[in-house]
């Protein structure tokens, strides 16, 4: 393509390019996520989702701690100091179900995802590029929380003599384990941002199950409802975030997160293969 | 090049584009012109890999969209101008799209530049109007420096200089020896931009064409002739076998006479001596012509008495 000379011969004719660019290379997975990371900073949805994802996780659990503090040092203690030293992230989790969720449906309120699948036609690698970026950045912002957490909670049960050190069974994997379960909870909002386009229904429904049915199936009688409990993905997955759960019926927290990890593959892989067959 | 063989895509019992073939060459601009819901968009799409043909082929100079090794240096493309993100700022808009293929960081200063967003490029898009939008688009379209541009309706909604600035834009661009292909639903628009015009009518080409053929052969000139005794005109002028028109949605007094020979209605009245009052030669629109060659296929009629099943 020569670069020709316009009428004024001063500025360059439209679309070519002062110098010429270079060769073309084929490109993939890279750049998709160079390009993913761009629009998930360039957005004010993110930062305003990932500070109240920080302020719940952090706020909360330092004041629960602040507020227990005494009476889990008292005789009447019937709960453990270590279902309490993450206890915010319980609700830092809707943060992250919500940002995974508008990080798809934000493409579909304006029909950008058009432009999204122009520029990278190839769609398999445009949610593998999301997906990446997503859990990355929650994974980090989700263990940084639940440390800062952590350190500003434990201080006060620390004042009572029930504080809970580093190196106490299961603490790192908790606060580990927090960012992970935020980051897959961020891609089970995506997979449901993917299945269902809009982001209020995405959110509601993520919510709804995650939250709601998650807390009710242990009314449905007998053993159906005790696997139910135990298997309902915010149930399977939240085992991991927490040294001692409040709910003695759930899975144990590796076996727990690799069913939630399963069950998000699923959910993720369905949608994603929806979103290669049908129109853009 | 683009080329479409047997391209078709029906949703469920409606066929958006019936079996179409045709080619936009190089080096001129192409016109895809058809009333809205004629399958303008959806063969676009098509060609970008958005949507999936039904049957058929859409390739890009000879290969598949999807598999072209970094689309955007190839192939740019206006499909709508909403379609970014109303929180994100114009420049960080082009950076992503930029990333995504390669392109180096400077492109979208240069593409900025080129039109005319440079002193907006922080501003969020959803504060954009219509004509910035489309112009955000175009330098989402230009950024890879693509040797194929495809806009679909790019005039709609811009102000008059806007629409000049799209007109130089494409003449520029198919100079410089690009493939380019425009779409409208406005005839005396693509009049103005294209060099090749292809008709599109209920998912069919119905033309395939040279502009300047196209507007040659559809032109037709009548003269309007307005006389106190219209009749005894009308049976000299048919006398002399000049050929007369149809007097529907004429007035009383006047008549039409096929053809553009002023001249000769003039002097055989003179020479009768019967009184003319108006001589106007009258060339019927490119308009018109569009409209009656893809007046059976357009899909809702604002006359309900031949309203489409």
């Amino acid at each position: 393509m020569s670069n020709t000379v316009t009428e004024s011969g001063l500025l360059p004719a439209p679309g070519a390019a002062d110098r010429p660019l270079p060769a073309v290379r084929r490109v993939g997975f890279r750049q998709a996520l160079r390009a993913e990371a761009i629009k998930l900073r360039s957005v004010r949805s993110t930062t305003w989702t990932l500070a109240s994802l920080v302020v719940l996780g952090v706020g909360l659990t330092v004041i629960v701690c602040a507020t227990s503090a005494e009476w889990l040092a008292s005789s009447e203690a019937d709960e453990s100091p270590g279902s309490f030293v993450t206890w915010g992230m319980m609700f830092a989790q809707l943060s992250a179900l919500v940002l995974g969720s508008i990080v798809v449906t934000s493409e579909y309120a304006r029909g950008m995802i058009a432009t999204t699948v122009a520029a990278v036609p190839r769609r398999v690698t445009v949610i593998a590029a999301k997906s990446v970026v997503l859990a990355a950045v929650l994974f980090v912002v989700g263990t940084l929380t639940a440390f800062a957490g952590y350190f500003g909670g434990n201080a006060f049960l620390d004042a009572e003599g029930v504080g809970l050190a580093l190196s106490d069974d299961g603490v790192l994997r908790a606060l580990i384990g927090s960012g992970l379960y935020l980051a897959v909870l961020g891609l089970f909002g995506a997979a449901l941002g993917l299945l269902l386009r809009h982001t209020a229904a995405a959110v509601t429904f993520g919510i709804a199950l995650v939250f709601v049915v998650g807390n009710l199936v242990v009314l449905v009688p007998g053993a159906t409802g005790e696997w139910l409990t135990k298997l309902m993905p915010g149930n399977a997955g939240s085992s991991i975030a927490t040294v001692t759960s409040f709910n003695p019926d759930l899975l144990d927290a590796w076996p727990g997160f690799a069913v939630f990890c399963a069950e998000t593959a699923l959910l993720l892989g369905i949608a994603t293969a929806r979103f290669v067959r049908r129109d853009a | 090049m683009i080329a479409a063989h047997g391209l078709t895509k029906t949703y469920g019992a409606t066929v958006a584009v019936d079996s179409v073939d045709f080619t936009v060459q190089a080096g001129r601009v192409t016109g895809f012109l058809g009333p809205n819901g004629a399958g303008k968009s959806t063969t676009m799409r098509m060609l970008l890999g958005l949507d999936r043909p039904t049957a058929g082929t859409a390739t890009i100079g000879g290969r598949d969209y999807r598999d072209l090794p970094a689309p955007l240096r190839e192939v740019g493309a206006l499909l709508d101008a909403h379609a970014v993100h109303p929180g994100r700022t114009a420049r960080d808009h082009l950076r992503w799209l930029a990333a995504s293929n390669d392109i180096p960081r400077r492109r979208v200063d240069e593409v900025l530049d080129q039109v005319g967003l440079t002193a907006v490029a922080g501003v969020r898009a959803g504060k954009f109007s219509l004509g910035m939008g489309q112009r955000l688009g175009i330098a989402g379209a230009l950024l890879g420096d693509p040797g194929v541009v495809v806009l679909d309706e790019p005039v709609n909604g811009l102000d008059p200089e806007g629409i000049r600035w799209i007109r130089g834009l494409t003449r520029r661009l198919s100079d410089e020896g690009r493939t380019v292909f425009v779409s409208s639903h406005l005839m005396s628009e693509m009049a103005l931009t294209a060099d090749h015009l292809l008709v599109i009518g209920r998912g069919r080409i119905l033309a395939d064409t040279d502009m300047a053929d196209f507007i040659a052969r559809h032109s037709r000139a009548y003269v309007l002739v307005r006389a106190p005794r219209p009749d005894e005109l009308s049976s000299l002028l048919a006398r002399e076998g000049l050929v007369l028109g149809s007097r529907a949605g004429l007035a009383r007094d006047e008549l039409r006479v096929i053809g553009d020979d002023t001249a000769a209605v003039g002097a055989l009245a003179g020479a009768a001596g019967l009184h003319l009052h108006e001589l106007t030669l009258v060339r019927s629109s490119l308009e018109e012509a569009f409209m009656s060659l893809t007046a059976d296929s357009v899909e809702f009629h604002a006359d309900t008495t031949r309203s489409a099943a």
